[in-house]
C-alpha cells in the first residue's frame, strides 16, 4: 500500500502545540520540548506525529536532521522510532515510484534528504536496511537499465544513504554489504558517458567513506541483462526498460 | 553570510501584513509560531531595547532564540550569528545592523514584529540577493500608526504586501514544495 497511511488526525488546538514545538526545538531545549510533546500528544497521536516529522520536517529540512533523530531518542518511546523507520520506508518508496518523466527538482531533493535520514537512523546506529524494505543495489540496476533521467533520482539518495556507514562500526569499509554496493558504484563511475554530477557524488561518498574509487573493484553487475528476468522493480512501473540497440534480439 | 552586492530582490519572497495593536503583537506571533512552518526565523524590532524585551518574553513563553543588536560588542555578535547560523537555535530578533541584507538559506520566514519607518530599511531586512533568491515569506505587524509606512513603502519598492491569509500555502517559503 502505496498511499497516506490512515492515521489518527489530533485536533486542531493539538496540531499547534506539536508545530509550535518544532519550531521552536533546540538541542539545548531538548529535554523540556519532549516533555511537552508528551504532554499534549497521546499515544493515539504518535502515527501522526511520526508522520509529521518525516514528511514535513525530515524530508525538508536536511539542516536539522541530527536534532530530530536526537529528539526522537529523548522521547524514551521505542515505538516511535519504528513508526518513523517505517514512515521513511513508505515516503521514499512512493518517491521512487513516482513518475520521473519530468525534471522535478523537489522530488530528488526530498529523496536525497529522506536517504539522509534514513542512513542516520538505521547504518549510523549500526542496524541494517532489509533488502525487504528497500535493495539499494537492485534499485542502481534498475535505474541503470532504465535510463539516465532514472538515475539522477537513484544515484544522489543510495549515496546519502550509504554515507552514514562511515559513522558505523559495522557497515564501515569493509563491510561486505557495503562494499558490494561500493563495488557497482565504481562500475558506474567507470561509465563514459556517465552525468559529471553523478561523477562527483560518487567520488564525494568515497571521500567520505575514506576509499579510493580507483582501488574499488568495478563489478561487472549493471550490464549484466540476464538480471532484468527477475527484477523486482522498484522505480515506477510506467517507464518501460531500454532495449539495448548493440544487443541484437534473437529471431 | 552578509550580502555585500548591492543588487537587493524582493523577487521569490511573499509579503504579508496583519493589522494588530501593540499589545496583540506577542500573541499574533504565537499564532504565528503555531501555524507555520518554519526551519529557521528572523524577528525584527525597530530598537535594542525593544529587542531585549521582546527576546526575554518569548523565550518565557518556550521560543528557541537569540538576540543580536548594535549595542552588543562585535566579538559577542559574530558569536551569536554564527550559533544562529549553525542552527543552535531556531530564531534570531535582532535590530537593523545588518545593513545589506542577510543570506541564511534555512531562514524561511522573516518578521518584523516593529514595522520600519524606511523603504531602505524595509528592503535590508526583507530581500535577499538576487543569486540565491530561496523562498521566504515576510510577515509585517501593522499598526495604526504604520499604516502610512506601510502604503509609502510598498508604493517606494513598487512591491505588493497582502493582508494575510488564513492559512498560507506551504509552496510559497517551504522550499520543497515548489
Amino acid at each position: 500500500t502505496d498511499g497516506q497511511e490512515e492515521v489518527n488526525i489530533p485536533p486542531e488546538s493539538v496540531q499547534d502545540k506539536v508545530f509550535f514545538i518544532f519550531n521552536n526545538l533546540s538541542l539545548a531545549n531538548m529535554d523540556q520540548k519532549s516533555g511537552e510533546l508528551l504532554d499534549c500528544v497521546s499515544d493515539d497521536y504518535l502515527p501522526w506525529v511520526s508522520q509529521y516529522l518525516v514528511m514535513k520536517r525530515a524530508s525538508i529540512e536536511h539542516n536539522f536532521h541530527t536534532l530530530y533523530a536526537h529528539f526522537i531518542d529523548h522521547l524514551k518511546k521505542d515505538e516511535i522510532m519504528t513508526i518513523v523507520v517505517k514512515e521513511t520506508f513508505r515516503n521514499i518508496k512512493v518517491l521512487l515510484s513516482s513518475d520521473k518523466g519530468v525534471a522535478n527538482f523537489s522530488d530528488r531533493s526530498l529523496l536525497k534528504n529522506l536517504g539522509h535520514w534514513l542512513g542516520m537512523l538505521t547504518l549510523a546506529r549500526n542496524k541494517p536496511i532489509l533488502q525487504l524494505d528497500i535493495d539499494l543495489k537492485s534499485l542502481v540496476y534498475e535505474a541503470y537499465q532504465k535510463g539516465s533521467q532514472e538515475l539522477l533520482y537513484v544515484v544522489p539518495f543510495v549515496a546519502k544513504v550509504v554515507e552514514s556507514c562511515a559513522k558505523s562500526k559495522v557497515f564501515k569499509p569493509y563491510n561486505p554489504w557495503t562494499m558490494a554496493i561500493m563495488n557497482v558504484l565504481a562500475e558506474l563511475h567507470q561509465e563514459p558517458d556517465l552525468k559529471l554530477n553523478l561523477k562527483f557524488e560518487i567520488e564525494v561518498l568515497c571521500k567520505t567513506l575514506n576509499l579510493e574509487v580507483n582501488d574499488l573493484t568495478a563489478s561487472n553487475y549493471l550490464k549484466d541483462k540476464s538480471r532484468l528476468e527477475t527484477l523486482e522493480c522498484q522505480l515506477s512501473a510506467s517507464t518501460k526498460v531500454k532495449e539495448s540497440p548493440s544487443t541484437p534480439q534473437p529471431e | 553570510e552578509i550580502n555585500l552586492m548591492d543588487e537587493l530582490t524582493l523577487k521569490g519572497v511573499t509579503q504579508y501584513y496583519a493589522f494588530v495593536q501593540e499589545r496583540q503583537k506577542v500573541h499574533c506571533l504565537n499564532t504565528l509560531f503555531s501555524k507555520l512552518q518554519i526551519n529557521q526565523s528572523i524577528i525584527f524590532c525597530n530598537s535594542t531595547q525593544r529587542v531585549e524585551l521582546l527576546a526575554k518574553k518569548i523565550t518565557e513563553l518556550g521560543y528557541s532564540c537569540f538576540y543580536i543588536h548594535a549595542r552588543m560588542n562585535q566579538q559577542h555578535r559574530n558569536r551569536v550569528f554564527h550559533d544562529f547560523r549553525q542552527g543552535l537555535c531556531r530564531n534570531l530578533v535582532c535590530s537593523d545592523l545588518f545593513t545589506r541584507g542577510i543570506d541564511i538559506q534555512a531562514v524561511n520566514v522573516v518578521i518584523n514584529f516593529d514595522f520600519p519607518k524606511h523603504a531602505e530599511t524595509y528592503l535590508h531586512r526583507i530581500g535577499r540577493s538576487g543569486r540565491y533568491g530561496h523562498l521566504g515569506v515576510a510577515i509585517n505587524l501593522i499598526t495604526y500608526e504604520d499604516r502610512f509606512s506601510l502604503h509609502r513603502i510598498e508604493s517606494e519598492l513598487g512591491t505588493e504586501i497582502k493582508p494575510i491569509p488564513k492559512i498560507i500555502d506551504k509552496a510559497l517559503y517551504v522550499a520543497e514544495y515548489g
